[in-house]
């Protein structure tokens, strides 16, 4: 996983084997700094970072540490102040609003720490939505969402609306929607946080099966080192500084 | 479309509410619009349907048969006006009048013209139009035909008076509120005698015109004003409209109408507005998942659409048995380009309403998805 060929003409989305070896993220150099009243907050500090095609990183640090912001700089919700951030071979530091509004839409999948379902739709519909936000074949759509389902285990609850899960369950229909759109990198933040240890070991567990099935690169974000066994190489973040 | 449908059928009843609200609030203003025009047509509406296309009455008549006498030299002057096609006396009256078996008394107001042309009513809906002395043309609101309706004179109900057989109708034909016949010249100046034996010379209250072909109602209607500052010559639909009462019925019309127009994007504005700062959260995530601003706005003003199109339909839905209703003297009626004039403006002001809401939606920003900001 050093190989250092990231500019590869923005083709490798679609070609497969060039995937497998390309890195799912690369950050050079990456910086942040929030200005908050004229003071300035760097949230993230010359940050470098190669995740393999199919690696599970466990990002592991503080309260504050920066390990939201560089989840949210990974997968374009965030645009870094300095550095060079490329997904899947494609550079995306210098990606418009629109560019990066697309990226998300069809390159990576999220879980966020707080809010991860709507909640006027149905634990199946919060999959399809993915689809019918990018507008794409919906009998497709259907299928895979259904195939979702039932690898983590939310088949009879499909027609469930959010207010009608558990916590465990909210988390697995959200897992679900970040695989919706087939995506090379999927970022993980605190998915465990609000559940039970033995809960948060399933959950995770869960997670590095779905990975691993289908080669799909993650970043998983926690405080809890005990997950990090599930992770095939933990990071550590300080202060906005990356340490291996 | 999915979203917008989907939440919509997941919030029925909230929908269902403001779509109900709008339906009621398009019920409204449709019946006060048909209200307006019939209390407008029976105030005016012989005044439109007598045929001829310019009426001059005499300056001081203030636009009203009532009012308005033509004098005999005024008369030759009116007639001697270059460009007059056809011309004709009209004269009007309202009368005490008994409807065939009737033993209680009502009014009617009688139109005695000279010429059919320019004066008899311009459309029938049913029977014709009188061909012999006696017979008449009657408000269809008010009168069927075979109708006999007696003048009622100063004797009693003993006297010998002149009694008009109705051998036609015609709708939208009332004048002053009033059953209204169009008969002849000589029976109108029968019903006069019949009411006031001791009547003079009875003059016209107004001459109607048409001018000659090529010429417009507009410039002829001018020239008599030229020719003499007693005459007061109006096209027929400027004298309906200007006939004392309808500007100012029109205008107090407008103002509801006014008040209406802006509540109904008030609420669908606010509503939406409340919406999206509720469903801030499900915004916030959707675009942190890759959902374009366009498409949430679309999704947005689609339901816009549905609940003002909702509304309209059942706001006509009762609309239309209710417009087939008469109140009192008044006849409503069905009025297509109400309804469509409406419709257009409530979707357009709907739409520019939810712009306020759009611009939230414009407005989200998806890293509060990270940060839990959508979650409160
Ligand atoms: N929008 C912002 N404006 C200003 N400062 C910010 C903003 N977002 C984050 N920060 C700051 O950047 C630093 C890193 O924040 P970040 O959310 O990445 O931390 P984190 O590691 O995810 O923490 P936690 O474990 O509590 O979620 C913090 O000091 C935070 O206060
Ligand atoms: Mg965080």
């Amino acid at each position: 996983m050093t190989e250092t060929s990231p500019e590869n003409d923005g083709s490798g989305a679609t070609g497969t084997a060039a995937q497998a070896n390309t890195p799912a993220l690369e950050m050079e150099g990456v910086r942040k700094v929030y200005e908050v009243a004229d003071e300035e907050v760097v949230a993230l500090d010359h940050a470098e970072l190669i995740v393999g095609s199919n690696e599970i990183i466990a990002l592991v640090g503080p309260s504050g540490s920066g390990k939201t912001t560089l989840c949210s700089i990974a997968g374009g919700i965030l645009s870094p102040t300095e550095g060079k951030v490329i997904v899947g071979g494609n550079d995306i530091s210098g990606y418009s609003a629109k560019q990066l509004t697309e990226f998300r839409r069809d390159s990576v999948g999220f879980v966020f720490q707080t809010v991860n379902l709507i909640p006027f739709l149905t634990a199946r519909e919060n999959l399809l939505v993915v689809d019918e936000i990018s507008g794409r074949d919906r009998k497709r759509a259907n299928k895979r969402a259904d195939q979702l389902l039932e690898e983590l285990g939310l088949a009879d609850r499909a027609g469930n609306l959010p207010s009608q899960l558990s916590g465990g369950q909210k988390q697995r229909v959200a897992i679900g929607r970040s695989l919706m759109n087939e995506p090379s990198l999927v970022l993980f933040d605190e998915p465990t946080s609000a559940l039970d240890t033995k809960l948060g070991d399933q959950m995770v567990e869960l997670i590095r099966e779905e990975m691993k099935s289908r080669g799909t690169a993650a970043i998983i974000v926690t405080h809890d080192e005990r997950i990090t066994g599930y992770a095939d190489r933990t990071v550590h973040i300080t202060d906005g500084r990356l340490e291996a | 479309m999915f979203l917008a449908l989907r939440e919509m059928r997941r919030a029925k009843v909230r929908f269902g509410l403001l779509i109900s609200a709008i339906g009621l609030l398009v019920l409204l203003i449709l019946a006060q619009q048909a209200l307006q025009n019939g209390l407008i047509t029976s105030f005016i509406g012989a005044i439109e349907r007598q045929s001829a296309p310019v009426l001059v009455y005499s300056v001081d008549g203030q636009r009203t048969f009532q009012g308005s006498i033509i004098t005999p030299p005024l008369e030759k002057k009116i007639l001697s006006t270059e460009g007059i096609g056809k011309s004709g006396r009209i004269g009007q009256g309202t009368f005490s009048v008994r409807l065939n078996d009737a033993t209680d008394d009502s009014d009617a107001a009688i139109i005695g013209y000279t010429d059919p042309a320019v004066g008899a009513p311009d459309q029938l809906t049913s029977g014709w139009l009188p061909n012999g002395p006696g017979e008449g043309v009657g408000s269809d609101t008010d009168f069927s035909i075979g109708d006999r309706v007696k003048i009622l004179g100063p004797g009693g109900p003993g006297q010998q008076t002149e009694t008009i057989e109705v051998v036609g109708l015609a709708d939208d034909a009332q004048l002053q509120v009033t059953p209204t016949l169009f008969v002849e010249w000589p029976d109108y100046l029968a019903s006069v005698k019949s009411n006031n034996p001791d009547a003079g010379a009875v003059l016209p209250s107004a001459i109607g015109v048409a001018p000659v072909a090529g010429l417009d109602a507009a410039t002829l209607a001018e020239r008599i004003n030229d020719s003499s500052p007693e005459a007061d010559a109006l096209p027929k639909q400027e004298a309906a409209d200007q006939t004392p009462g309808v500007a100012e019925v029109k205008q107090s019309f407008q103002v509801i109408f006014l008040l209406f127009g802006l509540v109904v994007p008030l609420v669908t504005g606010l509503f939406f507005l409340i919406i999206t700062l509720q469903k801030s959260a499900s915004l916030i995530l959707l675009r942190a998942i890759g959902a374009s601003t366009g498409l949430l706005v679309r999704s947005l003003l689609f339901q816009v659409l549905l609940v003002i199109g909702g509304g309209l339909a059942i706001g006509i839905a009762f609309y239309t048995p209710l417009s087939q209703a008469q109140v009192g003297d008044i006849k409503l009626s069905f009025d297509v380009q109400a309804v469509i004039t409406w419709s257009v403006i409530l979707l357009v002001l709907g739409m520019l309403s939810a712009l306020v809401a759009a611009r939230r939606v414009l407005a989200v920003d998806p890293i509060e998805a990270t940060t839990g900001e959508g979650g409160r």
